[in-house]
C-alpha cells in the first residue's frame, strides 16, 4: 500500500460502512449520469434537428454561380452560357476534408399537368446516384422507384401526386420555360412517390433525372445551377464552405460562390441557439438538483459522525488530522461515484447514440422550423459536459464533507460524547 | 386513541429536538419541491405561449370552417350569413362567452398579386379590421405604414418580402387577381397601407390583408367567410370546448365543422406533444433525482437512529407503536416539506420570472418554431392542478421513504441498540 | 347675335368636348388592331441577354374576350397553340398532344418567352373605363403634329400601372408610342409602333416593339405580315376542338 495514512483511513471508513457508502456513491453516480445524459440529448437534439433540416434537400453547404441568388434564374448555371467540367468539379469539392458527398442539379419552374389539373412546380433534375450521398429525398421514397438516368421518369411528392390525382406510372405532361426560349414540354412517367412531412416540399417539387431535365430545359451537360454539398458535422459549414471558396477548386475562370447553411437557413440557427438555451437551463435545473442531493447525504453523515470524530479526538488525533481524513474519505468517495457514474453513463450515452429512444411511435413525425423531425432522443457525447460533471460533483463532495467536519473538530470531544 | 395522541407528541418532539436532522431532511424535499414547481411552471408558459403564437398566425385555439374547406380550399366551401348566426349564437354559451379573447371572421383565399414590377402567386385574407388585431396582432409586426382600420375599403397589409419583390411601397396599387365561387375571375385594386415582418419567410412572402367586405364584394361572397377563428384565454380549454361547440353545431353539422388547433394546425400540435414528451422525459429524471435525494437522505438518518429506536422501546412502546412514530414523523415533515416547497417554488419562481424569463441572450430578438414565431421571454404559468401533482409525488415519495425506517423499527435488536455506540 | 351665343356654347362645351374626343381617340387606337373579329399573321420576335428567337404566328380574334393563337413556326414549336376565352387561357401542346389550362396562380407568366405575360393576354382592355384620360401635349414635335394623352387609373380601377402615356398623330390618328409608367413614376415599359400600313382595308402599324425598361437589350417585336377584318368568326370558333385542331 503505497498510499497514505489518510488515504488508507478513508478507504477503510468507506469500506466499514458498506450501506452508507453504497447509498451514497448511488445518489452521486445516478446524479452524474442525468446530468451527463441530459446534456447528451440536448446536443443530439439540436444537430440531429440541423442535420435532418439540411439534409433533406439543400444540403449543408451549396455552390452556385455568384449571381444564381437570389432570382434563380434558368441561365445563370455554374461557369455561365460554357457550363464547366461538373464531374471533375465535383471530384475537386469531394477532396476537401470534412466533406461527404456532392450531388449535382438542375432547376426550372414549370408545370405539371395531369389533364384535369395544371400546377406550378419547381422542376429539378438531379443525379439520383449522388443524391444518395448529400439528401434524404431518395431515402424519402415511399413508393415506385427513383427516376433512372436517361429516362423521362419523375419522382414527386405525395401532396403533389394527391392535388394531382396521380399515382405511379401515370404519365404527366410536363411544360417549363426552355434555356432557348421554347416552351419545352414532353410527357414523363410517375416513377415514384417521395415523402418528407413537410407539406411545401411534398407539394411542390418533381425531380427527374438530371441528363433528361437538362434535355427538356435545353441546357447542356455540364450546366448546373447547383452543387450541394454533404459535410459531416454541421457546425463546421462555415468554416469549410471558406475553405472551398479561397482554395479554389473550381476550374480557371469559373467563379463559384459557397454558402454553408448558417447563411441560407438562419431560421435554424435560431433554433438551435433556442434548443440549446432551453436545454441549459435543463441541465442546471438537473446540476443544482443533483448536487443539492449529494450535499445533503454527506452533511446529514457527516454531522451524524459527530461522535466518531470526538472519539477520535479523545484518542489523541490532531484536528487537521480529522479534517484530511474526512477530506481524503470524500474524495475517494466522490471518485469511486465518478467511476461508478461513467460506467452507467457511457453504455447508456453509446446504446441511446445507436440506438435512440423513439418516440414516432407515440407521436408521429413532425416539423418544426420548416425541418422534418423524426421524434427520437438521440444523445450526442457531451465531452465538456463530461468533465464539467465530475468536477463539479466531486467539489460537492468534498465541500459537504468538510464544513461538518471541520465544525466538529471544534467541538469539545467530551460535550460531543456526553449527547450534548 | 390516547396512545395516538402521545405518539404525535413524541413524533413531534422529534422533529423539534433533531432540529438539523429534520431540516436537512426537509430540506431535501422543500428544494426537491420548489425546483419542480419553477421548472413546470417554466415549461408550462413556455409552452402555452408556443401554442398562442402558432394558432394567432393560424385558425386559433377554435375554428369554424365549412367540412370541406380544409380540404378543398375552394371559396365556394364559406359559411353563410346563417352559418355565421348559427356560430355567434353558439359562442355566446356561457361557460365559453367568458373565455374568449378574440373572434377573428375571415375570407381566405389563393390569388395573383400584380404590381408594375411583378406579379406573384399569394394567400389574400379578408379581415375583420376592429376584431382581426386582437386574434393575429398584425398590427404589432408593422415595418412601414399601418395596420388595417375599421372604414378602409381599398388597403391591403402586406408581407414586407412580398412588397419588396413587387417593387411596392406605401400608397402603391396592386392588384389582385382570383376566382370567385362561380369560377369567374375577378380582379381587385388595393392600396399597400403598410407593411408586416411575422420572420417566419413563407408568410412574409406570401400573405396579405385586405378589409372584408372588400374581399366579400371582390369574390361576390356577400357576407360570407371561410373561417371564424377563435382564440381563447388558455390553450388547454380548446380540446373541451371544441366538444361542446360541435355538440351545441350538431344541427348544422353539414355545413359548419369546429375544428381544435390539434385538427387544423397537426405540425404545431405535433411540435407541441414533442415537446410535452420531452419535458416529461426530462421531469421525470429531474424526479428522480428529487426522490433519491429524500430516499437517500431519510435512509441515511435511519442507519443514525439505532440508538434512539432502542431508548423509544424500553421505555415501553410496542413494536408497531414504534413504527406509526417513525411514520408519523415522515407525515409531519412531508407535509410541511411540502407546503414551504410549493410557497418557495411560487415565490422564487414569481420573483425572478414574472416578467417573464428572458431567453433574448441565446437567440436575439425572437425566433420561429414550427412556424409560429417565439418571443424568448417566457412567463411562467401556475397551474393549480399542477402543483398539487408535485406536491402530491413527491410527499408521496416522503412517505414511502418513511415506510422502510418504521420498518427497520420494528427490527430493532434492544440489546444491539443499547450497546455504548462507537 | 346667333354667333356670339354659338361662340359662347362651343367655350362652354369645349373642355368636354375635347375630353370625349381624347376618350375617343385613345379608345379608336386602341381598336385599331383588332377590330370586331380579326384574322392575321405575325411573326415576334424575342430578344433576350441569353437567347433570341423568332416565330411566326397564325392569330384569329373576336373583340376582347376571344382570341386564339397557333405558332406556325420555327418546326420545333410548330403547332403549339393558345386559347384565351374570357379570363382563361388554354394552351395546347402537339409534341404530347395535349391541352393544359393555365392556373390563374401562373397567369403572371411570360407567354412563350415574350415579354408579354399571360395576364397582359386575359386583361380585357377597359382603357376607357379604367383610366381618366387628359391630353398632355397638342402640338409639333419633329415636324409632325401630335397629341400625347395621359392615362391616370381611376381610383378604384384594378390596373396596376401608376400611369400611361401615349402618343398619337394628329392627321393620321396612328400611335407612336405608349410608356407604362408604375406608382412612383418610374417607366417600366415602353412600346413603340412603325412601319404604318394599309391593311384588311384600314391604315394600322405593322410593327409593334416592346422593351422592358429595366432590361434595355431585350426587346420582342410584333410584325403583322398580314390582317383582315370583320372575318365574320362567331364565338363557337374558339373551342378546345379549334385549338387542338389547329384551327383550320
Amino acid at each position: 500500500m503505497a498510499a497514505g495514512p489518510w488515504w488508507r483511513i478513508g478507504w477503510r471508513n468507506l469500506g466499514r460502512n458498506r450501506r452508507r457508502t453504497i447509498l451514497t456513491a448511488t445518489g452521486l453516480a445516478f446524479g452524474y449520469w442525468a446530468v451527463v445524459v441530459i446534456a447528451g440529448m440536448a446536443d443530439g437534439i439540436v444537430a440531429d434537428m440541423v442535420r435532418t433540416a439540411t439534409g433533406i434537400l439543400s444540403g449543408q453547404i451549396q455552390a452556385h454561380a455568384p449571381a444564381y441568388l437570389p432570382d434563380r434564374t434558368l441561365y445563370e448555371t455554374i461557369g455561365g452560357n460554357e457550363g464547366t467540367d461538373v464531374p471533375a468539379l465535383l471530384a475537386a469539392i469531394e477532396r476537401e476534408p470534412g466533406v461527404l458527398g456532392a450531388a449535382p442539379r438542375v432547376y426550372a419552374g414549370g408545370l405539371v399537368s395531369s389533364g384535369a389539373t395544371t400546377v406550378g412546380v419547381l422542376l429539378v433534375g438531379a443525379d439520383p446516384a449522388r443524391e444518395d450521398s448529400v439528401s434524404r429525398l431518395t431515402a424519402a421514397l415511399v413508393e415506385g422507384h427513383l427516376p433512372a438516368p436517361g429516362t423521362r421518369e419523375l419522382l414527386i411528392g405525395s401532396e403533389l401526386a394527391r392535388q394531382l390525382n396521380v399515382r405511379v406510372g401515370t404519365e404527366l405532361v410536363v411544360v417549363a420555360p426552355a434555356a432557348d426560349g421554347s416552351l419545352a414540354n414532353d410527357l414523363f412517367t410517375v416513377a415514384g412517390l417521395y415523402r418528407t412531412g413537410i407539406a411545401e416540399l411534398d407539394g411542390s417539387y418533381a425531380v427527374g433525372p438530371l441528363d433528361a431535365i437538362q434535355a427538356l430545359l435545353v441546357l447542356d451537360p455540364g450546366r448546373v445551377h447547383e452543387i450541394a454539398i454533404r459535410i459531416a458535422d454541421p457546425w463546421t459549414a462555415p468554416a469549410i464552405a471558406d475553405s472551398l471558396g479561397t482554395r479554389g477548386v473550381t476550374p480557371a475562370g469559373v467563379p463559384v460562390a459557397f454558402r454553408p447553411w448558417t447563411t441560407f437557413r438562419p431560421e435554424l440557427v435560431d433554433y438551435a441557439n433556442l434548443s440549446a438555451g432551453s436545454m441549459w437551463i435543463v441541465v442546471v435545473i438537473v446540476f443544482l438538483m443533483a448536487i443539492f442531493g449529494v450535499a445533503n447525504t454527506l452533511l446529514m453523515t457527516t454531522f451524524e459522525r459527530r461522535r466518531e470524530f470526538a472519539l477520535l479526538l479523545a484518542l489523541g488525533a490532531t484536528p487537521r488530522g480529522i479534517v484530511r481524513a474526512v477530506l481524503a474519505e470524500a474524495a475517494a468517495l466522490g471518485i469511486l461515484s465518478i467511476v461508478l457514474g461513467v460506467v452507467i453513463t457511457v453504455p447508456v450515452l453509446i446504446w441511446w447514440h445507436y440506438d435512440p429512444i423513439d418516440l414516432g411511435r407515440l407521436f408521429g413525425d413532425f416539423t418544426m422550423a420548416g425541418a422534418l423531425v423524426r421524434p427520437v432522443l438521440r444523445t450526442d457525447y457531451p465531452v465538456t459536459m463530461f468533465f464539467y460533471a465530475a468536477g463539479a460533483l466531486l467539489l460537492t463532495a468534498l465541500l459537504a464533507a468538510l464544513y461538518p467536519a471541520f465544525r466538529a473538530t471544534r467541538v469539545p470531544p467530551a460535550d460531543t460524547l456526553a449527547g450534548r | 386513541m390516547q396512545r395516538l395522541r402521545l405518539i404525535v407528541r413524541l413524533a413531534l418532539r422529534n422533529v423539534r429536538r433533531q432540529a438539523r436532522r429534520s431540516a436537512l431532511t426537509a430540506a431535501a424535499m422543500v428544494v426537491g419541491l420548489a425546483l419542480l414547481v419553477m421548472s413546470r411552471s417554466l415549461a408550462d408558459g413556455a409552452h402555452d405561449e408556443w401554442i398562442e403564437a402558432g394558432v394567432r398566425l393560424g385558425s386559433g385555439h377554435l375554428a369554424f370552417q365549412a367540412p370541406e374547406f380544409r380540404a378543398r380550399h375552394a371559396i365556394e366551401e364559406h359559411l353563410s350569413a346563417a352559418d355565421r348566426a348559427a356560430v355567434e349564437a353558439a359562442l355566446a354559451d356561457t361557460v365559453i362567452a367568458p373565455h374568449l379573447k378574440a373572434v377573428a371572421p375571415r375570407l381566405e383565399i389563393t390569388a395573383l398579386a400584380s404590381a408594375a414590377a411583378a406579379a406573384v402567386p399569394v394567400t389574400v385574407v379578408g379581415v375583420d379590421p376592429a376584431r382581426e388585431p386582437a386574434f393575429s396582432e398584425m398590427d404589432q409586426r408593422i415595418v412601414e405604414g399601418r395596420y388595417l382600420e375599421p372604414h378602409d375599403h381599398l388597403q391591403g397589409f402586406v408581407g414586407v418580402e412580398l412588397a419588396q419583390r413587387l417593387r411596392l411601397r406605401l400608397g402603391d396599387r396592386l392588384v389582385l387577381t382570383a376566382a370567385g365561387p362561380d369560377g369567374a375571375i375577378t380582379d381587385q385594386l388595393v392600396r399597400v397601407v403598410g407593411t408586416f415582418r411575422t420572420a417566419i419567410p413563407e408568410v412574409d412572402q406570401s400573405l396579405i390583408h385586405i378589409p372584408l367586405a372588400t374581399a366579400q364584394a371582390w369574390l361576390g361572397v356577400d357576407s360570407g367567410v371561410t373561417t371564424i377563428a377563435v382564440l381563447l384565454d388558455a390553450s388547454w380549454n380548446a380540446d373541451r370546448f371544441t366538444r361542446r361547440l360541435q355538440e351545441a353545431l350538431a344541427p348544422h353539422a353539414d355545413r359548419i365543422a369546429v375544428l381544435s388547433w390539434r385538427a387544423a394546425s397537426p405540425e404545431l400540435d405535433a411540435a407541441v406533444r414533442m415537446d410535452d414528451y420531452g419535458d416529461y422525459v426530462f421531469h421525470g429524471i429531474l424526479f428522480i433525482i428529487i426522490a433519491l435525494a429524500i430516499v437517500n437522505t431519510v435512509l441515511m438518518s435511519v442507519l443514525y437512529r439505532t440508538r434512539e429506536f432502542g431508548v423509544v422501546r424500553a421505555l415501553g412502546l410496542r413494536k408497531r407503536d414504534t413504527a406509526l412514530l417513525v411514520l408519523t414523523e415522515g407525515l409531519i415533515l412531508t407535509g410541511i416539506s411540502g407546503l414551504v416547497g410549493v410557497l418557495l417554488g411560487l415565490a422564487v419562481t414569481w420573483g425572478f420570472f414574472h416578467d417573464g424569463f428572458d431567453l433574448t441572450a441565446f437567440m436575439g430578438d425572437q425566433m420561429t418554431a414550427a412556424g409560429a414565431v417565439i418571443d424568448p421571454v417566457f412567463i411562467p404559468q401556475f397551474r393549480v392542478v399542477q402543483l398539487i401533482q408535485s406536491a402530491v409525488s413527491v410527499a408521496i415519495v416522503g412517505l414511502v421513504a418513511s415506510l422502510y425506517p418504521a420498518w427497520r423499527a420494528t427490527r430493532i435488536d434492544m440489546a444491539e441498540a443499547m450497546k455504548f455506540e462507537a | 347675335m346667333r354667333h356670339l351665343c354659338i361662340a359662347v356654347l362651343l367655350a362652354l362645351a369645349s373642355p368636354l368636348h375635347a375630353q370625349r374626343t381624347a376618350r375617343e381617340i385613345v379608345d379608336h387606337v386602341d381598336r385599331l388592331l383588332r377590330g370586331n373579329s380579326s384574322r392575321g399573321e405575325i411573326t415576334m420576335e424575342v430578344v433576350t441577354a441569353h437567347w433570341q428567337r423568332s416565330m411566326t404566328l397564325a392569330v384569329w380574334s373576336l373583340g376582347t374576350e376571344y382570341a386564339l393563337i397557333r405558332i406556325d413556326a420555327p418546326p420545333k414549336d410548330a403547332g403549339t397553340a393558345t386559347l384565351k376565352s374570357g379570363t382563361e387561357i388554354w394552351n395546347y401542346l402537339p409534341r404530347v398532344d395535349r391541352v393544359i389550362k393555365l392556373p390563374s396562380s401562373l397567369m403572371g407568366q411570360a407567354w412563350m418567352g415574350s415579354h408579354f405575360t399571360n395576364d397582359d393576354l386575359v386583361k380585357e382592355s377597359r382603357i376607357i373605363e379604367d383610366y381618366e384620360i387628359a391630353i398632355g401635349f397638342d402640338g409639333m414635335r419633329d415636324g409632325v403634329r401630335v397629341w400625347e394623352f395621359v392615362l391616370t387609373p381611376k381610383p378604384e380601377a384594378a390596373v396596376i400601372w401608376g400611369r400611361i402615356t401615349e402618343e398619337v398623330r394628329q392627321d393620321d390618328m396612328m400611335p407612336t408610342w405608349a410608356r407604362y409608367y408604375d406608382e412612383r413614376g418610374d417607366l417600366v415599359r415602353e412600346i413603340t409602333f412603325s412601319e404604318y400600313q394599309r391593311m384588311g382595308g384600314r391604315l394600322v402599324p405593322a410593327v409593334m416593339t416592346v422593351v422592358p425598361t429595366d432590361k434595355p437589350n431585350e426587346r420582342t417585336v410584333i410584325r403583322y405580315v398580314r390582317l383582315a377584318f370583320d372575318v365574320g368568326l362567331e364565338p363557337s370558333f374558339f373551342s378546345l376542338r379549334r385549338l387542338r385542331s389547329g384551327a383550320e
